[in-house]
């Protein structure tokens, strides 16, 4: 046995342990005929197909062969969201307090968000552009910018976006993470419109309510409307999908649980303290309920996957899936 | 399985239409028709293959062992080839109607007026 196929045999344990046994002699192979003489090492490229198809094949043992569409749904529903957010807080911080009001500004900006905020609008142009590898290092830099917003404005003393603010923008941004590769040329342009509606509906409100501070009522109202109008896109698409036996949908909702949790913070933790009427929670109470959608909502899809794996039949790891023949 | 067909879809039923092919005969076909611009990757192809397995459009015709190596031969099944054939068909009414339209826009399409010399001055 060569170097080279000792390699991809290791790269092969990406995939089920019955798949492998039944196909990764023809898929090893594969790659072993299309490789040029000399070569030691697969390429970063075959690595990544391996772990993709991999994957691909841990879903379906598992029952949820849509969940990677679902990632993708999700994925771009959840950089929709954020763009248009970046859109309207980029009004935002264009609405200083004025001079004789005391509040502390970051120049001519509120704060030190719009550095972010024009990060997220420049993903989009570059979503528009080039969707895929380009739009997801874009998203990268973004949520890297949003992130290094809080070591920022400790050493330079400067205001930034609350943290209730910024932890919803990085949750949509994780998701984000898996835009696909291909979209259709006018799904492509959709975050460019709805920054363009965000930015116009912000640009109509009175500045003595959307502008000085990010505090009350801006990101108490918005952040959670948003919550609902997400939560509600995501239940209607996936219940038009489930009528065509589609279930990526679900995947979607599930996946994005966790921003919609972090966008609608304020009224989960006023829920939370007892005092839903005051819709005022205190530190203390949005900390515990951010923590809390943070750990609780990632476990959901792992769980979701171990019960559709205990629902799949158990003898499918024993079959060839080609040709279906039994393994012995 | 969802129509229309994506491309890579479509061109691994149509490389199977001829005769059938292993992995590797059936990535090297993929690439000829296509014109070198859609080139599978062994995991990506075997991802393909199990959903049309799976969806009855493909079977597997026979195996052989080649210095050393496993090769699985894979054919068209009836439902490949109606399948592909529809697809065809589809495809086909849209060149037409497309190539039409150009037509009959290029010969509608007026010449540029010419441009009066000298210009405005």
């Amino acid at each position: 046995m060569s170097n080279l196929e000792r390699r991809y045999l290791r790269l092969l344990r990406a995939y089920p342990a019955g798949y492998r046994r039944a196909r990764g002699a023809e898929i090893v192979g594969t790659y072993l005929d299309l490789a040029v003489p000399g070569r030691r090492w697969p390429s970063p490229g075959d690595a990544g197909d391996l772990l993709r198809g991999g994957l691909r094949q841990r879903l379906r043992a598992a029952g949820a062969p849509d969940l990677m569409p679902g990632i993708r749904l999700a994925a771009v529903l959840a950089f929709l969201t954020a763009t248009s957010l970046a859109a309207a807080w980029s009004v935002l911080e264009l609405r200083p307090a004025p001079a004789d009001f005391d509040v502390p500004t970051a120049g001519p900006f509120v704060s030190l968000g719009i550095g972010a905020w024009i990060a997220w609008l420049l993903a989009a142009v570059v979503h528009a552009l080039s969707p895929g590898r380009w739009a997801r290092r874009a998203v990268v830099l973004a949520v890297l910018l949003t992130l290094a917003l809080v070591p920022a404005a400790a050493l330079t003393g400067l205001p930034r976006p609350p943290l209730f603010v910024l932890l919803p923008q990085v949750g949509l941004g994780l998701v984000a993470l898996g835009l696909p590769d291909r979209l259709p040329t006018p799904l492509r342009a959709v975050p460019l419109v709805a920054i363009g509606s965000a930015g116009l509906v912000a640009a109509d409100l009175s500045p003595a309510i959307f502008g000085v501070s990010y505090y009350v009522p801006t990101a108490g109202q918005v952040l959670p409307a948003a919550a609902v109008a997400l939560l509600a896109v995501v239940l209607l698409l996936g219940a038009g999908l489930a009528l065509r036996a589609d279930q990526r949908g679900g995947w979607a909702a599930l996946i994005l649980l966790t921003p919609v949790g972090l966008l609608a913070l304020h009224p989960l933790a006023g829920a939370g303290d007892g005092l839903p009427d005051t819709y005022n929670p205190g530190w203390a109470a949005l900390a515990a309920t951010a923590v809390a959608v943070v750990l609780v909502g990632p476990t959901l899809l792992p769980l979701a996957l171990a019960m559709r794996r205990r629902r799949a039949r158990p003898t499918e790891h024993a079959r060839c899936p080609t040709c279906d023949a039994r393994r012995t | 399985m969802d129509t229309p067909l994506r491309e890579p879809t479509f061109l691994i039923l149509t490389a199977l239409a001829g005769e059938p092919l292993h992995g590797y005969g059936l990535i090297g076909e993929v690439a000829a028709l296509s014109d070198g611009r859609v080139t599978l990757r062994p995991g990506t192809l075997y991802g393909a293959l199990d959903r049309l397995v799976d969806a009855g459009l493909v079977e597997v015709d026979r195996e052989e062992v080649v210095d050393g190596r496993l090769r699985r031969y894979y054919r068209l099944s009836p439902a490949g080839d109606a399948t592909l054939g529809a697809e065809t068909e589809r495809l086909r009414r849209n060149v037409e109607a497309a190539t039409a339209r150009l037509r009959a826009r290029s010969r509608t399409a007026r010449p540029l007026a010419p441009r009066t010399a000298g210009g405005l001055a």
